[in-house]
């Protein structure tokens, strides 16, 4: 079975190592980690990932941005977005179902578990990519 | 030199057949010159009302020369609604009677009025009989004038008197209006120096945390052979993160206490749910429920989230003073407010007014109470009486803003008879 293709956009590294590591650890994900969302858009293109956590707040571009140009891309506009933020408390995420303003977030410190159920909850929706299987052929 | 009406000299001297010399002649004389040095008006009246002398003066201050009024009826001079005392006067005379300084108000030739004094006495013939009138009238108008425009100082001076009173108190409802807005705008500007600083420190600390708990969790599922302590110090370390992040989140939730989105909720049902979120801790602790809701209550306009956060606060706090077990009692009611109290009043900063009908929540435990001094520090922010670890100090102190911003109030004290505490949260209604 197809590992789902996480990418991993925050300008945090020892954030992004450390999740990387604790995704991969589970066998079942591969991920792309960017740390700089001015390339978020172009690493997307070439990774075609299933899913991509997106930090909220960042130096060059924030995170609004990004998911702005994704959705105009051709080929990347279905793919599921999860914003990572921490500026917003897991309260007043969780009250609204995880969604502020039409978009997904989840508030940071979240556990890996925590993650893992995210990404699956995302890719199952309608219109949801199947996992390890990107939109269009990986070239 | 003999001025007008020289012939009613003799009535007024009440002499007769003088002959210009001896004491009577030296009598005669002053009585002259008093006649026409006279600064008030003299005059003679005969009992049956006719004028028979009239001196310089009171041509001056009636208008008539002597010899135009001299045989005229004295009613010339006395204005149409006054003429009653006219005849009580020449009766009063004709029986001998004096009248002193009788202010009232005749009128000149021109037909203005002018404010008299009078003063009348009698004078008679040698066997002592009265014959006539002699009457001093001085000229008032110029006293009564002053009189009348004092008094019309006087009434304007009690006006102004009133209308600076009213300013007085409206210029101190005012103040305490701007002392309260002001007490609000250093809250509103402390809340919003809190809100910035609250989501820097989320941003700097979340991220670090973040990468801790990713930390954590790989070192648990990596290390091939945990002894026990390396099991409890990764729980520890986990639980630390959690409670630093409960901390952050409890500072970000008390600095975005300032934005409401309200609509009409029924304050049972969000009661409900807050119980339901708390039903882990009550179950854990041995507490018993008793909900006493009333069945007729209005919808009130609310922040549902913000709200049931608030209820949830309170109802971990009583679950909190009641480690032992104990019940928690929920109560919800409507009332009309009969008379002032602490929120309850006629000014403009009370938050209730007397005779409005509002929304009382009551969330009780069966603990041991409140303290006083823990009672004046419960809105405090930090301020917690918990075991390290269990509270951040924010849980109330968030509720407090949030329930002011919905126009609310929440006190906390113990029950009566003691035996516990009460929270005790108040909305105004709205009508259904």
């Amino acid at each position: 079975m197809d590992k789902i293709r996480v990418l991993l956009i925050d300008d945090e590294p020892s954030f992004t190592r450390m999740l990387k590591l604790s995704l991969e650890l589970r066998g079942r994900f591969e991920v792309r980690v960017e740390n700089n969302g001015a390339y978020g858009l172009k690493v997307a293109q070439d990774f075609l990932p299933d899913i991509i956590l997106l930090d909220v707040i960042m130096p060059d571009v924030d995170g609004g941005e990004i998911a702005s140009t994704i959705r105009a891309d051709r080929v990347l506009k279905d793919t599921p977005i999860v914003f990572l933020t921490a500026g917003v408390s897991k309260e007043t995420t969780r009250a609204k179902g995880n969604v502020i303003g039409g978009q997904k977030y989840l508030a940071k410190p979240a556990t890996v578990e925590e993650i893992i159920r995210c990404i699956e909850t995302e890719l199952r929706k309608p219109g949801g990519v199947a996992p390890g299987s990107s939109a269009v052929p990986k070239s | 030199m003999k001025g007008a009406g020289a012939e009613q000299k003799d009535v007024a001297a009440g002499t007769q057949n003088l002959n210009g010399s001896g004491p009577d002649a030296e009598v005669r004389s002053r009585l002259d010159a008093v006649w026409e040095l006279a600064n008030d008006a003299l005059f003679a009246v005969s009992l049956d009302g006719i004028i028979v002398a009239w001196n310089r003066a009171a041509e001056r201050i009636y208008g008539y020369p002597a010899q135009t009024i001299i045989g005229k009826p004295l009613s010339l001079l006395v204005p149409e609604d006054r003429r009653h005392e006219l005849e009580t006067t020449i009766t009063s005379i004709a029986r001998g009677a004096t009248i002193e300084h009788f202010e009232t108000i005749r009128l000149r030739s021109d037909g203005v009025p002018i404010d008299v004094s009078l003063s009348i006495a009698p004078t008679r013939d040698e066997k002592g009989r009265v014959t006539s009138a002699l009457a001093v009238a001085r000229d008032i108008t110029a006293i009564k004038q002053a009189l009348r425009q004092a008094e019309v100082s006087s009434v304007k001076l009690s006006e102004r008197e009133a209308m600076l009173r009213r300013a007085l108190l409206a210029l101190r409802k005012s103040l305490e209006e701007t002392k309260s807005t002001q007490l609000h705008l250093v809250q509103a500007a402390k809340l919003e120096s809190i809100g910035r600083l609250a989501a820097g420190v989320a941003h700097e600390v979340k991220n670090p945390l973040a990468v801790i708990l990713f930390a954590i969790d790989y070192l648990a599922e990596t290390v091939q052979r945990p002894d026990a302590n390396m099991v409890g110090a990764l729980n520890d370390a986990r639980e630390a993160v959690l409670r630093a992040d409960s901390v952050i989140r409890g500072l970000l939730e008390f600095s975005t206490a300032t934005e409401l989105t309200v609509s009409k909720e029924d304050v049972n049902s969000l009661l409900q749910k807050a119980l339901l979120l708390v039903r882990h801790a009550l179950t854990k602790s041995h507490i018993f429920v008793v909900e006493e809701f009333a069945s007729d209550l209005p919808p009130v306009m609310l922040d549902r989230t913000k709200i049931e956060q608030v209820f949830v606060n309170l109802m971990i706090n009583a679950v909190d003073a009641m480690p032992s077990g104990g019940t928690l009692i929920v109560r919800s009611r409507r009332e009309q407010l009969k008379e002032p109290g602490p929120d309850v009043g006629y000014r403009r900063s009370d938050p209730f007014r007397v005779g409005q009908t509002v929304i009382v929540i009551e969330i009780e435990d069966t603990g041991t109470g409140i303290d006083e001094a823990t009672r004046s520090r419960l809105f405090d922010p930090f301020f917690t009486t918990k075991p390290p670890g269990r509270g951040t100090g924010l849980g109330l102190a968030v509720c407090k803003p949030i329930v002011a911003l919905h126009g609310g109030t929440i006190r906390i004290g113990n029950r009566e008879g003691g035996g516990g505490a009460r929270a005790t949260v108040i909305f105004q209604s709205i009508r259904p």
